[in-house]
């Protein structure tokens, strides 16, 4: 047996749990309709069908992308010589392969049958003697089988911890935690003298330590001297950098100062924040609970088979519990009495609201059990740390053919978590104590809630990606002003820009694309130039910024440290705003270019559409992301690059999928907001990404007829947001469920 | 006394009583050690247009040349194995994140438990942390599941500990009840306490268990691992062998110290992040409190400012190389070219980095040699050449003897086997036979363990 090119290859094996997907499902209910014919291409191998249809259709949604779709080869090699192969052997690469960087997408009988669709079809080989095939028809949701999650535990993100314990614990409390910035000491190199080793910093918040063994506070090393965050108490301080633990210097950067009585000057620092009312929590309760980890393509922290606790989670749930309890106790009148009787009494009323259901009698006389032998803070440490605390239930009960549905309990979390990201209220408690619960009336009225707000900035940071600039870098000597106020204010400004358009605003989707303002503080005006309007907003100054595509908070994301990145804010509009999947690079595919201070960037990166194995992906790329380039890589306007004016003409061509054929130019990002804006696959891809935040799963194919009801109720509503949100809540996907594996 | 101090302040003082009572197991032999040190986008291999690779030793068994990127381990090529021809398969070659899945797995797609993981569950599994795993900007830019390496359960990375001071907080600090003395009725009640909490959660999961599928099922047997190791930890430590006397164990290293939190993601100050994290791993081990860690170096796909590292051959503040950046260094090795220039640097600080981690565990006396003697260590990254992406002739490097296990000094050459029985030979040298390792089912490496 020959081998395909790319060298030796595992042994194929069946995969376990292959061929049985379908089994069980069933349609929407009260779709009704006939039973779902047993499908032919259902089950294992199968001898080969020259031009089979489906192979061809799974040909064009696997694979055409890359290799063309008369197979000719792009991207990929051309699939109609195919004489390094046998059928067999073409089979298991693209089984193990294939597509390049999710071989799981075709796999199975999915490899099968485009290896014989190809293998039938190659350069050849003997004309098929079947008629060719008919076109693929579009699925028809009136007979679709439905896809649901499946049932399900699903560990609350560090997010929605916080806010259940705030809404559980201390639900009049204004901040949680004390929300003061630590105090940052910095010494510059050119103000210390050459050879210096060590900085310390000694004051009056560490007894003027002269040692760093005797309590100094070491300053680290930066690119460009010495700094050191702490966080001070309110007050007045008086303090001194110490060189190499000899020298005692004040703070050469800090005006303020005062006569150390020796002759020397201290410096003075004034904490004001924080002197107010005590915060209830000495630091954020989820502080050591580790990030939230989920699939590359899947934008949101709350990837439900991705939430699971270890031991360093447990380990912070367990400390953080034991603070939370220490605090809640110090509330005259939270803790029950140390009888068993009212123990039981406080595991049934506080366990209903921190297991989101009522506690069962096993459960009651378990965690009874611990106040009476332990103590109220032991009892109320484990129910905070307990699993049904930490675990929001999706196992439902069995609803009849193989399908389950969500308690009346677990759908009222499922609901406040997806609209509030924290515990239902009494009210929504209440009504499920009284069984099924009217989820479009409550998610209209959990939307005027503050709560809701917030989770729509939330989102808004998540779908966009933008949050990834928390931990980013600029090159400081390029944006000296990139601080972490200014980064802060950036990722404010998305968040509640989100806010003002669903809530404040129009409501609809196509202003968060095109609105021709934006909101954020004075820092963040100041950054953009902008003025103030009367209502608080920030209009931009022309037409060149618009919506979110004009926030610096995503065009220094999708940019480097130093220049801009024409692919990164192309592959940005493609994956995060039309759900557009492309390869990853091939091998040997060439880097960045140098930034060349006589080049544009749009020449530098000529090669990517200039040579044509890389036109294959990137005529879908870049094209997009320099329609960006009035843009820096911190989001500053800008009128030339490389002493030439910016030229920011961009192309989107297929538009609504790779394949389509179509062509659209632009000129700048406010005329690419607005071809989006207008365009089937970015209101598809909205209604996808809230369907994956609100399932905390990748959609399949499957979910086709699901984001089509979703789609349909939203087109209805002129693309309103909230409606948008009230359809998913009041969608049977949000309540059903399958058998899990 | 030392050990009574130590205990006290590790795992916690009321945790320890136990074992102070037993008696002391001096003769045994001192516990092998599994160090996994990660670095990211490849090495300059095999070029594009067929030049051989600038990594791999040239020679013979015991006579070969170490080529510039690997010359820092010159120095240390008697402790050292160098590796050829290991394959990790044909999926997803050409990827980074394909190759991240299977670095530690030897699974497509990271569907499996990673090795550091078996061995965290079978020999670490005396220790107080059976599993460490700590990185240096590794969740930096919103890292997704596919930049870690670290596969607690099958298909599930977890993200590393990137902050040093949180990360000593937690191996170091002082248990359940920290500062009170050795029977103290106040602690005793503080752990009984703790202990009933634990029962009680073991006991929701055992009833949820009945009620999920085999999927969920996997979520649970983390979960009830996770609270059977703290109760475990609340019963008292067995330790083989007390640490060194020199070694301290109630303290922070100094360079986590020095670590500013408030500019944990900055690239200047990521030599300082890593030699904290380093010292730390090292002294954890030392001080008895792990026998499995990983240390992983950003990610995959990196795009760490490696030229902004102070005192460095990289330095250039005039300009920001990137690590992905200069991995794509062109069709052929032309030092000529800036990236290619910086990527071979670059490799050599990483290498560099590795030997540091070998002289410090060289510096600690341990049985009858030192700590390295009784460590395996393993230098990885997820591809080979960082231009080309292939995932064949990795570039795989032990170091230390594994308690005698293996023969160090040599370069062995693997042509074609995959990289699965790398780790069933590490298993074998740790003490945990597993006959074969990974999807591919490759057995341990001939003639890499043992006589």
């Amino acid at each position: 047996m020959r081998h395909g090119r790319r060298g030796r290859l595992p042994p194929h094996r069946p995969r376990a749990g292959r061929g049985r997907r379908g089994a069980g499902r069933r349609r929407w209910p009260g779709a009704g309709g006939a039973p779902r014919q047993p499908a032919d291409d259902d089950g294992g191998p199968h001898p080969a069908r020259p031009g089979s249809g489906r192979g061809r259709h799974l040909y064009a949604t696997h694979c055409a992308r890359c290799h063309a779709a008369d197979r000719t080869g792009g991207v990929g090699r051309d699939l109609t010589d195919l004489d390094d192969f046998d059928r067999d052997t073409l089979v298991r690469v693209i089984d193990a392969t294939m597509p390049a960087g999710r071989p799981t997408a075709c796999a199975g009988a999915c490899a099968e049958r485009v290896g014989d669709y190809l293998w039938a079809l190659r350069d050849g080989a003997p004309p098929p003697d079947v008629p060719p095939p008919p076109p693929v028809e579009p699925v028809d949701c009136a007979d679709a089988p439905a896809a649901l999650s499946p049932r399900r535990l699903r560990l609350l993100t560090r997010r929605e911890y916080r806010n259940t314990v705030r809404d559980l614990l201390f639900p009049e409390a204004a901040d949680l935690v004390d929300a003061c910035p630590p105090h940052r000491f910095a010494l510059a190199a050119a103000d210390a003298p050459p050879g210096t080793a060590t900085v310390h910093v000694a004051g009056s918040f560490n007894d003027w330590a002269g040692t760093v063994a005797g309590g100094g506070w070491p300053l680290a090393r930066t690119a460009d001297g010495w700094a050191l965050e702490r966080d001070l108490p309110p007050g007045r301080h008086r303090y001194k950098f110490v060189l190499d633990e000899q020298q005692w210097i004040a703070d050469p950067a800090n005006p303020d100062g005062e006569d150390d009585g020796f002759g020397g000057r201290n410096s003075v620092v004034e904490v004001d924040c924080g002197a107010g009312e005590a915060p209830v929590l000495p630091a954020d309760p989820a502080a050591d609970v580790p990030a939230e980890t989920r699939p590359d393509a899947f934008p949101f922290d709350d990837h439900a088979a991705s939430g699971r606790v270890t031991v360093r989670h447990l380990e912070a749930y367990l400390d953080a519990a034991e603070v939370l309890a220490r605090a809640a106790l110090e509330r005259p009148g939270f803790a029950p009495c140390p009888t068993a009787d009212c123990a039981a009494d406080f595991v049934r009323t506080f366990g209903r609201r921190a297991f989101r259901r009522p506690p069962s009698p096993a459960e009651v006389d378990r965690y009874a059990a611990l106040f009476v032998d332990h103590g109220a803070e032991a009892g109320l440490t484990a129910l905070l740390s307990a699993p049904a605390f930490l675990y929001r239930s999706e196992l439902g009960a069995p609803d009849g053919d193989g399908v389950w549905r969500l308690t009346p309990h677990e759908a009222a979390s499922a609901l406040s978590y997806f609209l509030w990201a924290s515990m239902p209220d009494d009210a929504l408690l209440a009504a499920a104590d009284r069984g099924p619960i009217d989820r479009a009336a409550e998610a209209a009225r959990l939307l005027a809630d503050d709560r809701a707000r917030a989770v729509v900035g939330d989102f808004a940071l998540q779908w966009l990606g933008v949050d990834a600039l928390r931990t980013a870098h600029k090159n400081p000597d390029l944006f000296p002003d990139f601080d972490a106020a200014l980064r802060a204010a950036m990722l404010a400004e998305t968040a509640d820009f989100a806010r003002h358009v669903v809530f404040d605003g129009s409501g609809r989707f196509a202003d968060l694309l095109t609105a021709d303002y934006t909101v954020g503080d004075a820092r963040l005006a100041a950054f953009y130039g902008l003025d103030r309007a009367a209502d608080g907003t920030l209009p931009y100054a022309d037409a060149a910024r618009a919506g979110v595509l004009g926030h610096a908070s995503v065009l220094a994301t999708y940019a480097h440290s130093d220049q801009t990145s024409p692919i990164r804010r192309g592959l940005f509009v493609r994956r995060r705003l039309l759900c557009q999947e492309l390869p990853p690079p091939p091998p040997n595919a060439g880097g960045v270019p140098e930034v060349d201070p006589d080049a544009t960037t749009r020449e530098r990166f000529r090669q990517h559409t200039d040579d044509d194995f890389c036109r294959g992906c990137h005529q879908y790329i870049d094209g997009v992301g320099f329609g960006f380039e009035r843009f820096d890589a911190l989001g500053r306007w800008r009128d030339t690059e490389a002493g030439q004016p910016v030229d920011a003409r961009g192309e989107l061509n297929d538009l609504e999928g790779f394949g389509a054929g179509t062509q659209a130019t632009y000129e700048g990002v406010h005329e690419l907001a607005a071809l989006l804006a207008d365009s089937d696959a970015a209101r598809d891809c909205f209604v996808r990404q809230t369907f994956r935040f609100a399932q905390g799963r990748e959609d399949a194919a499957d979910d086709a007829c699901a984001v089509r009801d979703l789609r349909a109720d939203f087109d209805a509503a002129g693309g309103d947001v909230r409606a948008l949100l009230t359809a998913v809540a009041a969608h049977p996907s949000f309540v059903l469920r399958r058998e899990a594996p | 006394m030392r050990r009574r101090t130590f205990l006290a302040l590790t795992a916690g003082l009321p945790a320890a009583l136990n074992l102070l009572g037993r008696p002391a197991r001096a003769q045994a032999a001192p516990a092998r050690r599994f160090l996994v040190f990660y670095f990211p986008d490849g090495v300059a291999g095999p070029s594009q247009d067929g030049q051989p690779s600038l990594w791999h030793p040239r020679g013979g068994l015991r006579d070969f040349e170490l080529p510039a990127q690997l010359a820092p381990l010159d120095p240390l090529r008697e402790h050292c194995v160098f590796l050829d021809g290991l394959s990790m398969g044909p999926t997803d070659a050409g990827s980074h994140p394909g190759g991240a899945k299977k670095l530690l797995t030897a699974v497509d797609g990271g569907n499996g438990e990673s090795i550091d993981h078996v061995l965290a569950r079978t020999v670490g599994a005396d220790a107080p942390h059976r599993h460490v795993y700590l990185g240096v900007q590794a969740n930096q830019n919103g890292a997704s599941g596919d930049k870690h390496i670290s596969y607690p359960s099958a298909g599930h990375s977890t993200p590393p500990e990137d902050d040093p001071v949180r990360a000593f907080e937690r191996l170091f600090g002082g248990g359940v009840a920290p500062g009170l003395p050795a029977g103290d009725p106040a602690a005793e009640a503080r752990i009984a306490a703790r202990r009933s909490i634990l029962d009680a959660h073991l006991a929701d999961l055992n009833a949820l268990r009945g009620k999920v599928g085999a999927a969920e099922r996997s979520k649970l047997d983390l979960h009830t691992e996770a609270l059977r190791d703290l109760e475990r930890r609340l019963g008292g430590m067995a330790m083989e062998a007390p640490p060194p006397p020199a070694e301290t164990c109630d303290a922070a290293p100094g360079s986590v110290g020095r670590v500013d939190r408030g500019a944990l993601y900055a690239p200047e100050l990521f030599p300082t992040l890593l030699r904290a994290q380093t010292d730390l791993m090292v002294q954890a081990m030392a001080c008895g409190l792990t026998r499995v860690g990983v240390l992983q170096a950003s990610h995959h796909t990196s795009e760490l400012v490696m030229s902004r590292f102070a005192d460095t051959e990289m330095y250039d503040p005039g300009y920001d190389m990137r690590s992905h950046q200069a991995s794509h260094y062109g069709p052929r090795h032309d030092p000529a070219h800036r990236e290619f220039a910086a990527y071979v640097q670059q490799r050599r600080y990483w290498v560099q980095r590795f030997a540091d981690v070998i002289e410090a565990l060289r510096a600690r006396p341990e049985g009858d040699g030192t700590m390295l003697d009784y460590t395996v260590l393993l230098l990885c990254t997820e591809v080979c050449d960082g231009n080309t992406h292939l995932h064949d002739d990795m570039p795989f490097v032990l170091a230390g003897r594994g308690g005698g296990a293996i023969d160090t000094g040599r370069l062995l050459s693997f042509p074609g086997r995959r990289h699965g029985g790398l780790f069933a030979s590490v298993a074998q040298a740790m003490g945990h036979r597993i006959d074969r390792f990974g999807d591919a089912g490759e057995a341990a490496l001939p003639g890499l363990v043992g006589a």
